[in-house]
């Protein structure tokens, strides 16, 4: 076990006795959960940096701090360009902000914990606490190491603050991607937003999608903007219609009408038809991402009919019943629990329910919103002059909508 | 971004109608937004936006805040004893300040906006654990005696409106403590925010005291000089209390907070520049006024509030004492409660101590006692019996003129490093006035202390 601030007082020697400072090391960051250290780093002659793979290290003398290697003059010569892709120890992770997965917050590695294990040297741990800054400025001399304020390494993600530094790895080793995505929304709020974009970057597409839809408006449009165009397409493509259709509507209109026109054809017509809406009617806060079947159909047809359909949309505990699926003429609702459990042999036109109170696109959202509320279902359907359905006004749209502004004021600002 | 999309992996796919696309960017409407996925539901929101007055406020941006938190209670001692003492003689170094004091915001808000990070933040990252104590030690000392100043400023006002200094001022350290940590501080602050609009009754006393315009023109752009060493002095507090190194962490954190990204940073510019000829013309104001009712008539020492207030008199008559007390106590409690609070915060965030991702920063052990100790430290000094009140505030004032340069440095060298902030770099220009900046400054400073040093050695 070494601690990074004392590893970088180590020597490398050689069998020729040539020897040299210990500056830096790399790892492998995405490699396993503990990354193994893959270089060793040190400033030669004429101030030139040179690396030498940790598979050249014969022996390390911990009580010393010394480093043997079999010779000094084989190492490679680094230049900025190889340095800047190399994930290093001292220059990159130490001082940088990491998050903290077990206590779901942002922190700072004040030190690195090291250990040897099988032949390897692992990064083990990020040293949080004060006795490690004590260690760094009294040089090793002072600063205990707590054990409270070591976070293993398998739970802290390390973000570089640039999205688009170049990963040679796949990303599998993330663990963050196995927390919820509002989760991970919430615990990049405490991220600078280059650190956010670049998680984004890194996680897979479909929980990306999910995270950047979490997001607050303006957390989510910094975000988006930092994104190279082709993965801002394919997050486009997996998020819900209606918050692509905000997302988008808030890009400078050249920007967002060239995404319109790379989008798939089913998902820019979605969000064609919601920004046409203006925010303050019901069509700015409805989805049309739903289910709809024809009501001449049985159960056991719907049911086998619903099984693609029934997959993406986030809202899926209506099903919607029109006359036809061209003219979408609304003419009732069925609950999935209705579809569920009713016998197979029944048409869905004799256990919907027809009574269908509906929103108007053109009404005042706030009002639109209040009778989504009073009407204590998971969302009303839209309709328009021609009773054609248009979309759904989900509860949690209409709590967005409605919601007292003085909710808004709880979240502490200090600087502005 | 553009052409970019031609890019492989990108071909259009079915042509799709376009045409009833917007025509404009909607803007980010403040609010709550709510996604229920599953069972949970996350609040996540905005301040609520502003109406009436307060709209007036939102339009004038960080500018008016900047011009808010500048003009505290060290703020108008310092402008007030420069126009008493030298009449409208200073106001010269306010005019190349104000493009000073622009240039260097205006490089805060960029270096905000091109990395999402505040200034600690980034001299940790950049500079090591050693610098960044160094510039946490900076910080902590300027701010530190700025909330002894603002402490100070509490119970003068207090006095002004005859509450003993000993009572306003611990009630006033509660108060704030108390707002803060169990926060409703929000809502407050607009009230305080509005106490302070009692000082543009200054812009108005310059004008009605009818000052010399033709002295006042000279005054503003002849330098002159002086060998008085009070007249260095003076400089150097009216640099450090124009160019607070304070205001530059707050401007830099606050488009962080406003999300202002690198893409959209625009108009932030032109609000720098702007807060920072608004704030100085506020500034020049007091001066003016205070030269022309003060200095005139031979009162050179402004030895306490009151005398300061005397300035407001052309406009407020005999209600000038009350009135300067009103503003002086929402200027100091406003910014009693934001110092030792972003202080506190941007130190802790620096060292990533634990502050919560989102509501519960207040929880943590390290921000937590930084702040009670700035609010307690500053209570404290502010009661010592018989400091000199006028004196204080001045010399607070030039000790963050000494701390200036270290900060400068620190933003020049972040915001020349091209890693960081990419496109929104350093031009020529800006580095010329930069440097230019850094230099007047150090200069001013070193002239200074050179001076008392002589003036000390004399009286051995």
């Amino acid at each position: 076990m070494v601690m990074l601030s004392q590893l970088l007082r180590f020597r490398i020697v050689d069998e020729h006795g040539a020897q040299a400072k210990l500056s830096d090391l790399s790892v492998a960051l995405l490699d396993a959960d503990h990354p193994p250290v893959t270089c060793l780093y040190f400033v030669a002659a004429q101030r030139q940096k040179c690396s030498i793979r940790w598979e050249k290290v014969r022996a390390v003398d911990w009580g010393n701090g010394v480093i043997k290697v079999d010779d000094l003059g084989a190492a490679d010569v680094e230049s900025d360009q190889s340095m800047a892709k190399a994930v290093l120890l001292a220059a990159g992770i130490l001082d940088a902000m990491v998050l903290d997965l077990q206590n779901r917050r942002t922190t700072r590695a004040n030190d690195l914990l090291l250990e040897e294990h099988e032949g390897k040297l692992l990064l083990r741990a990020a040293d949080t606490g004060l006795g490690a800054i004590a260690r760094r400025l009294t040089r090793g001399r002072f600063g205990p190491v707590l054990e409270s304020a070591l976070y293993d390494w398998t739970y802290v993600e390390f973000l570089r603050g640039d999205p688009r530094a170049v990963r040679s790895e796949e990303g599998e080793h993330l663990r963050i991607t196995r927390l919820p995505a509002g989760e991970i929304a919430r615990l990049t709020d405490g991220l600078p937003y280059l650190h956010a974009a670049e998680l984004i970057t890194l996680l897979p597409d479909p929980k990306a999608a999910d995270t950047l839809e979490t997001m607050g408006p303006a957390r989510q449009l910094q975000v988006f903007e930092e994104l190279d165009e082709v993965q801002a397409l394919r997050l486009l493509e997996l998020m819900a219609p209606d918050i692509a259709a905000d997302l988008l509507g808030r890009l400078h209109p050249l920007t967002m009408r060239r995404y319109v026109e790379h989008l798939s054809r089913k998902q820019a017509e979605r969000i064609i038809e919601l920004l046409r809406y203006a925010e303050h009617t019901v069509g700015g806060i409805m989805t049309n991402d739903l289910v709809y079947v024809c009501g001449d159909l049985t159960i056991a047809a719907a049911r086998d009919k619903l099984r693609v359909p029934l997959r993406n949309p986030d809202f899926v505990y209506f099903v919607y019943v029109v006359d036809d699926e061209e003219s979408r003429g609304l003419r009732g609702a069925i609950s999935i629990r209705d579809l569920l459990t009713a016998p197979d042999e029944k048409k869905l036109e004799e256990i919907m329910d027809p009574y269908l109170i509906t929103l108007h696109p053109l009404e005042a959202a706030d009002q639109g919103a209040h009778r989504v509320l009073d009407s204590h279902l998971a969302a009303l359907p839209v309709v328009d002059d021609d009773k054609q359905l248009l979309g759904v006004v989900t509860i949690d749209a209409a709590v967005a909508q409605v919601a007292p502004r003085s909710w808004t004021a709880q979240v502490p600002r200090i600087f502005s | 971004m553009k052409n970019s999309v031609q890019r492989e992996g990108l071909e259009a796919l079915d042509a799709v109608d376009t045409a009833a696309l917007p025509e404009a960017a909607r803007p980010i409407k403040p609010g709550l937004r709510i996604n229920v996925r599953g069972r949970s539901v996350n609040l996540r929101g905005m301040r609520k936006p502003p109406k009436g007055i307060l709209l007036w406020f939102a339009v004038l941006g960080p500018g008016l805040i900047a011009t808010s938190a500048g003009n505290d209670a060290g703020g108008i001692a310092t402008y007030s004893q420069a126009g008493a003492k030298f009449g409208y003689q200073l106001i010269w170094v306010m005019v190349i300040l104000t493009v000073s004091f622009g240039v260097v915001q205006e490089m805060c808000a960029r270096l905000g906006a091109a990395t999402g990070r505040g200034l600690l933040d980034l001299i940790r990252e950049r500079f090591g654990i050693g610098w960044a104590l160094f510039a946490v030690v900076v910080i902590l000392v300027a701010n530190g005696g700025v909330t002894v100043s603002e402490f100070v400023g509490i119970g003068a006002a207090m006095e002004l409106l005859g509450v003993s200094k000993y009572i306003a001022v611990p009630l006033g350290a509660v108060f704030i403590w108390y707002l803060v940590i169990f926060g409703s501080y929000a809502r407050v602050e607009k009230f305080l925010l509005l106490m302070t609009l009692v000082f543009f009754a200054y812009p108005i006393a310059a004008i009605m005291a009818k000052p010399d315009w033709s002295a006042v023109a000279r005054g503003a752009f002849i330098p002159t000089l002086n060998s008085d060493p009070a007249y260095l002095f003076l400089v150097v507090g009216l640099l450090g209390t124009t160019i607070t190194p304070y205001i530059q962490i707050f401007q830099q954190s606050s488009l962080v907070e406003k999300g202002v990204a690198r893409r959209h940073y625009g108009t932030e510019r032109i609000d720098a520049y702007f807060g920072a000829v608004f704030s100085n013309l506020m500034s020049i104001s007091m001066i003016i006024a205070t030269a022309a009712t003060l200095y005139v008539v031979g009162q050179r020492e402004i030895a306490s509030a009151a005398d300061a207030a005397r300035a407001l008199e052309p406009v407020v008559g005999s209600a000038a004492r009350v009135l300067f007390g009103i503003g002086l106590l929402g200027a100091t409690l406003l910014a009693g409660a934001v110092l030792p609070l972003a202080t506190a915060y941007a130190v802790s965030e620096a060292f990533g101590m634990p502050k919560g991702v989102n509501l519960d920063f207040r929880r943590g052990r390290v921000f937590f006692s930084l702040f009670t100790a700035l609010i307690v430290l500053g209570v404290v000094l502010a009661l010592i019996p018989g400091i000199p009140v006028m004196k204080l505030l001045v010399g607070v004032q030039v000790l963050n003129g000494l701390l200036l340069p270290i900060i400068l440095v620190f933003i020049l060298l972040l915001i020349n490093d091209k890693s960081l902030t990419k496109e929104l770099k350093n031009t020529r220009l800006n580095n010329a006035m930069g440097i230019g900046t850094l230099l007047l400054i150090t200069t001013a400073v070193l002239v200074m202390i050179g001076g008392q040093l002589i003036e000390w050695l004399g009286q051995k």
